[in-house]
């Protein structure tokens, strides 16, 4: 599952925060990224289709990333996406948000290239269990 | 050495991006203290400091990740409605937003920020618990300041480590036990930390004034930069030395670029286009069909290049309204200071202009701005007896008119009073009893750009120190620009700064002595005149003129240069310049020429800025006329006599 070739979406206001994503995630290996500033503007090059997974931040004007991911949720084409939510905040109550909402995986900033690739581990792990 | 060593370019785009976003935060605060339950504002203040946390992080900038997470905190109730902002908060949490400025400081030195004062922390944290209230804490506090704030430490210390510090990223959450206690069956697992970080000890303390700063302390904090400009004229040419020394990135809109790049690739296309013709030509084919595509070819380039020339200047060019950001909160804080109530408004912040001269119009506009919250605006006492409302409105705009960007700092102050002005500046000895007589009210007026003129009888620490105007004006000139004031007693005073597109391109005046062209900038130059012997007078055996009742002294460029006078001269440059006008005195004069600077790096004639080619091929100097005149003031004025040595028959 995990392809070198993947297509990846950062989804995040702060162009420098997606430029620390974009670079992990060269760490990793994967170098097809596309970016997108908000929910919105994620959701619909989303519609585009042609994206293998989403890392998206929380808190974004327009479109916050919980709202990113219940759109992606319900959307027949992107429901089975994988998401990935970046947030600052190890709170319980937005973890829980983010797994009601059926975020495939939860990391906190910051983070390293080893994190990441743990937590896409993970994702990837468990999507080949179910598929 | 820098603490950031790999993460240079990272950090850099965060202090651009942050730095921006602080501005952006600023301005909000100045806005939500005149509406203080707008829950969008407080939502938008909110994010900024919760994105510049997220980025701090990944730079290991521990310190700024915790006062942003307090103030985020503060932010989180109030826009939740569990806290109302109080005066005391909103004084804390701009300290807080000056503090976070100071450590983006450190960072653009290089360093990690220092922990941020404890004092601003330990008021944070009483916000956030709602203990922040002036007066009712005091009494409640009988334990002293050093034993209440180590205690409020150690009850965080629990809290903050879980939120922040995960340099590795173990953030110690079993997800997937979360996940499936979320949407299954089990209950939650111990794995999950009870992190409650809103539940911050609160230390009382009684509360301290935060306003004790002094104004140079307020501007210094807000700009971050260069605490001083020493006043000296350094030519027209003198940004590429400042330029050098600074940051020298710039953020680009992609489309742009593009621009850019499909011109010069249709420019390439035109050019093979040429060399083809060219065969054709020195093979012998000079038929109309060859020469008319010659023609069309050559004014496809003109016009090619000039759109080239067009979408490279735009690629330097930014809105201003990154600069105008930062005033909001500098002329609150002026404003406060000083107990008066001023709101700067802004407009045309859209308005775009060379990256170069943003940096250099950033302490110009603040002296103009805290010279018109200090000595513009009326105390509020003065206001009321006016019959004025008690709130004064400094305004703020940008425009492009043609091809110049017009800036206006208007208040609707008391105005300028020019008896007054002439008196102050004959009485500290910059004018003669002579020229205080003859001066009409806008000359009057620009008496405040002399250096060591100060105008505010009581010198406050805020402007007055007669160190401001003076650096204003050459600031403004070095930028090749002018600034003019407008006055009406107690309406109010407006500063307008006009500043060419570019600095690039130099519009310049060619004169000639002889057959020798020179060119001088044109924002210097006010008129040409002829000059003509019954105008001349002898004043203290110097040449003068009287130009509609301001006797100017006329120096001739030959003088000047120390060249022998072989021509009379027959017309006289009107120049114009901070510290003095004066006719230069020149054979001839050729037109106005858009002129391409080219700086002369390793030989630098006294007196000359640079150099450029005019349209014909010829090379021109081009002369930094205030290095010219300083090096030969004295015998660049010329008497009477010699300046009209063969019209002496004529005059007499």
């Amino acid at each position: 599952m995990s392809d070198p070739k993947m297509k990846f979406l950062v989804v995040d206001d702060f162009s420098t925060m997606r430029r620390i994503v974009r670079n992990l995630l060269k760490e990793l290996g994967y170098t097809n990224v596309d970016e997108a500033e908000d929910g919105a503007v994620a959701l619909q090059k989303l519609q585009g289709g042609g994206f293998d997974f989403v890392v998206t931040d929380w808190n974004m004007p327009n479109m916050t990333g919980i709202e990113l991911l219940q759109a992606i949720r319900a959307s027949s084409a992107l429901k089975d996406l994988p998401v990935l939510m970046i947030t600052a905040e190890a709170k319980k109550e937005n973890i829980i948000m983010a797994a009601q909402a059926g975020a495939s995986g939860y990391i906190v900033k910051p983070f390293t290239a080893a994190t990441l690739s743990e937590k896409m581990g993970k994702i990837f792990e468990k999507m080949g269990k179910a598929g | 050495m820098s603490d950031f060593a790999g993460m240079e370019d990272l950090l850099q785009d965060f202090l651009i991006e942050a730095g921006d976003l602080l501005s952006g935060v600023d301005n909000k605060l100045v806005d939500l203290e005149r509406t203080p339950n707008d829950t969008g504002l407080l939502n938008e203040i909110f994010r900024g400091f919760h994105t510049i946390k997220g980025g701090a992080g990944f730079l290991n900038a521990t310190e700024l990740v915790t006062l942003c997470h307090l103030t985020e905190n503060l932010f989180d109730k109030l826009r939740n409605a569990e806290l109302a902002i109080t005066p005391d908060a909103m004084d804390v949490i701009l300290a807080a937003t000056g503090a976070v400025r100071d450590m983006f400081n450190e960072l653009e030195r290089g360093q990690q920020p220092s922990a941020a004062d404890p004092h601003l922390i330990s008021q944070l944290k009483l916000a956030i618990a709602g203990n922040l209230v002036g007066g009712a804490s005091k009494p409640a506090a009988p334990a002293p300041v050093p034993a209440a704030a180590p205690k409020a430490e150690t009850a965080l210390v629990p809290v903050a480590p879980v939120v922040v510090h995960h340099p590795v990223g173990d953030d110690g959450i079993d997800w997937y036990a979360l996940y499936e206690a979320v949407t299954g069956v089990s209950p939650a697992s111990a794995g999950v930390p009870a992190a409650a970080p809103a539940a911050v000890v609160a230390a009382v303390e009684p509360s301290h004034d935060l306003d004790g700063k002094s104004a140079d302390d307020i501007i210094k904090a807000a700009i971050g930069r260069r605490a001083s400009d020493k006043p000296g004229y350094s030519g027209p040419t003198g940004r590429r030395e400042v330029e050098r020394t600074r940051d020298n990135s710039i953020r680009v809109d992609t489309s742009r670029l593009d621009q850019v790049l499909n011109l010069s690739g249709e420019i390439g296309l035109t050019k093979n286009r040429l060399n083809a013709l060219r065969s054709d030509i020195l093979n012998g084919r000079s038929d109309s069909e060859t020469l008319h595509a010659l023609d069309v070819a050559v004014s496809q380039l003109d016009l090619l290049v000039s759109d080239l020339q067009n979408a490279v200047m735009k690629t330097r060019m930014q809105p201003i309204g990154r600069l105008f950001q930062k005033y909001p909160r500098i002329a609150r804080d002026l404003a406060r200071s000083l107990g008066k109530d001023v709101e700067l408004m802004l407009s045309g912040e859209e308005t775009e202009i060379d990256k170069t001269m943003i940096e250099d119009l950033s302490d110009p506009i603040i002296h103009l701005i805290r010279n018109a919250v200090d000595h513009g605006v009326e105390p509020t006492h003065e206001r009321l007896a006016a019959g004025k409302s008690d709130k004064s409105v400094v305004r703020l705009e940008a425009r492009q008119e043609g091809d110049h960007i017009v800036i206006i700092v208007a208040d609707d102050g008391r105005g300028m009073n020019a008896e007054r002005l002439r008196a102050k500046a004959l009485e500290k000895g910059l004018i003669t009893d002579e020229e205080a007589n003859t001066m009409d009210e806008r000359q009057s007026y620009n008496l405040i750009f002399l250096p060591g003129f100060s105008t505010a009888s009581a010198v406050s620490d805020v402007s007055g120190r007669g160190v401001g105007m003076d650096v204003v004006k050459t600031n403004i000139q070095k930028l090749n620009g002018t600034i003019d004031i407008r006055s009406t007693q107690g309406k109010g005073t407006t500063f307008i700064i006009s500043l060419p597109l570019t600095l690039a391109i130099l519009p310049v005046l060619v004169v000639r002595l002889a057959e020798q062209p020179f060119a001088v900038p044109l924002s210097m130059v006010r008129e040409i005149l002829p000059i003509e012997a019954q105008h001349v007078q002898e004043v203290g055996g110097r040449a003068t003129m009287v130009v509609r009742g301001e006797v100017l002294p006329i120096y001739t460029l030959s003088g000047l240069l120390g060249w022998p006078q072989e021509h009379v001269a027959e017309y006289g440059v009107l120049m114009q310049t901070a510290e003095r006008n004066y006719v230069l005195a020149i054979d001839s004069f050729a037109g106005r020429e858009d002129a391409v600077i080219k700086s002369l790096d390793a030989f630098r004639p006294k007196g000359v800025a640079g150099v450029t080619t005019l349209s014909n091929g010829q090379i021109v100097l081009i002369l930094d006329m205030k290095e010219l005149l300083g090096s030969s003031a004295d015998q660049g004025g010329t008497t009477r006599k010699a300046l009209l040595r063969d019209r002496m028959p004529v005059a007499a």
